[in-house]
């Protein structure tokens, strides 16, 4: 398990080919209205592979933070990564 | 109640999608096409390959208005520049050339231009199409039907539909909606940069270029554009490499064989995308829903060839459900399973084999012996008396 992570995207190099969401394992749609990987909210798989295919490499990371969920509401990965880490 | 009501609901206006919605729509079906974009094809992600007989099984004429270069064989290159070249003009010089009476054996074409003709050629068929329309999510109704919820230029529409095909590409998400795996695992999946580019000759030939030192765990590529131009580029997949595809492209072009041809290389369009060199979904089906092309992994393990595999795919689609709406009422997963049986019959089980060749290939850990495989294997499979059937 990993700590859950935020996403973030330097739009300038990105070139909107879809890789990035093509081989996230999220069940649910975990997208940005520009075809990358949602970047609104953390990601509580963390496993990196999105940043591994990136043909420009432009999706970069950090640790989550509560203000992260929506309403701070942080999910159970979340705590068990803070757990981990403490 | 729903605002509309239609037999099959399209998302993606890409090959596979208007193919499918062409065909289903020349055999009665009443079909909505949409594609969330403002242009289709844009940005390209691909680099436009496509063989004349691919066009012509599911009716598409070939048209100056998305032919970039017409296509007479291919030039396949080993690691150190060695080359094999399998030229129809010289092979078949009675059928192909250039001249009057003589036939290309492919094109590369302009993916916006194609699949906007793709598109037409739907709507002359009476298809509904719609751009700057987002599929946004499905429901399944009590009465066997779906409900397809669509954003259409910021208005919120509810589309009733017997089914929901899925052409949404490599990034689809119609297929999560109802719980499909449809996550491509990293090892599969080629990460892809190309540049077309000015002042690098080509003389009608794809040519394909092997060898882990230019593009671990893929291929690099060099095809004619047209007006003088070439496309330049490559595909790695990131387990082979700490280099992005975006690096791998500049050492290709500075450092290979070719540095003195691609001296004076100009460019003047970046692309790239992914491209999967994967198993095709082991399920493409749902309650009410099927995937095509892309969305469904429908591309060629082998060559990343993904136009002839929609299209083709788009015909089973479109055959499927224009039995299945005229002569049912049902549309449970069971019933969409039949078009799943019908794509592996007339197509998946050969994929699932170059998969086998592929997955043998790559799996190798010695290195010149890997280039050997990936080099003989490309130079057979092009070759006229492959013993891999075309796909």
């Amino acid at each position: 398990m990993n700590k859950p992570v935020l996403f973030d995207i330097n739009w300038n190099a990105c070139i909107n080919c879809g890789a990035c969401v093509a081989v996230c394992p999220q069940e649910e749609p975990f997208i940005s209205p520009f075809d990358t990987i949602a970047i609104d909210r953390p990601c509580d798989i963390a496993c990196m592979v999105c940043e591994m295919i990136c043909p420009v490499t432009t999706i970069t990371h950090r640790d989550a933070v509560p203000s992260d969920y929506p309403e701070g509401k942080v999910t159970e990965a979340f705590r068990e990564g803070e757990k981990r880490q403490n | 109640m729903p605002d509309f009501s239609y037999d099959i609901v399209i998302i993606g206006s890409g090959p596979a999608g208007a193919t499918t919605a062409r065909l289903a729509a020349e055999q009665g079906l009443n079909v909505l096409l949409v594609d969330k974009k403002q242009e289709l094809g844009a940005p390209v992600q691909c680099s436009g390959a496509i063989s004349r007989h691919a066009m012509e099984e599911v009716g598409v004429e070939p048209v100056d208005e998305f032919i970039h270069e017409a296509i007479y064989g291919f030039a396949i290159y080993n690691e150190k520049g060695e080359k094999k070249t399998i030229d129809y003009r010289q092979l078949a010089p009675e059928k192909y050339g250039p001249e009057q009476g003589k036939t290309p054996l492919g094109y590369v074409v302009d993916r916006r231009r194609f699949d906007r003709r793709l598109m037409t050629l739907a709507e002359r068929e009476g298809v509904e199409t719609w751009l700057k329309a987002e599929a946004k999510g499905y429901e399944v109704l009590p009465d066997g039907t779906c409900e397809v919820t669509i954003h259409h230029f910021n208005e919120v529409k509810k589309v009733k539909a017997k089914v929901v095909v899925g052409a949404d590409g490599l990034q689809s998400i119609v297929g999560k909606w109802a719980g499909l795996r449809t996550q491509i695992r990293l090892t599969e999946l080629a990460s892809c940069l190309q540049f077309v580019v000015d002042k690098v000759e080509t003389e009608g030939l794809l040519e394909i270029i092997t060898g882990h030192e230019w593009a671990p765990g893929g291929y690099a590529w060099v095809f004619p554009k047209g007006y003088g131009y070439a496309e330049i580029g490559l595909g790695v997949v990131p387990t082979f490499t700490k280099n992005n595809a975006q690096q791998q492209v500049d050492y290709f072009m500075k450092s290979s064989f070719f540095k003195e041809r691609f001296k004076d290389a100009r460019i003047l369009e970046v692309q790239g995308g992914g491209v999967p060199l994967a198993a095709p979904l082991k399920i493409q089906y749902a309650d009410n829903m099927i995937l095509v092309g892309d969305a469904a992994r429908h591309v060629n393990p082998i060559t990343g060839g993904g136009l002839h595999t929609a299209l083709s795919g788009g015909k089973i689609a479109a055959d499927f459900l224009a039995q299945t709406i005229k002569n049912g009422n049902d549309f449970s997963a069971k019933i969409m399973k039949g078009y799943q049986d019908n794509w592996l019959e007339q197509l998946g089980n050969k994929m699932w084999k170059l998969y086998d060749v592929k997955t043998e290939i790559f799996k190798t850990e010695d290195i010149p012996e890997r280039d050997r495989l990936l080099y003989g294997t490309m130079s057979d499979y092009f070759s006229p008396n492959s013993e891999y059937k075309k796909i």
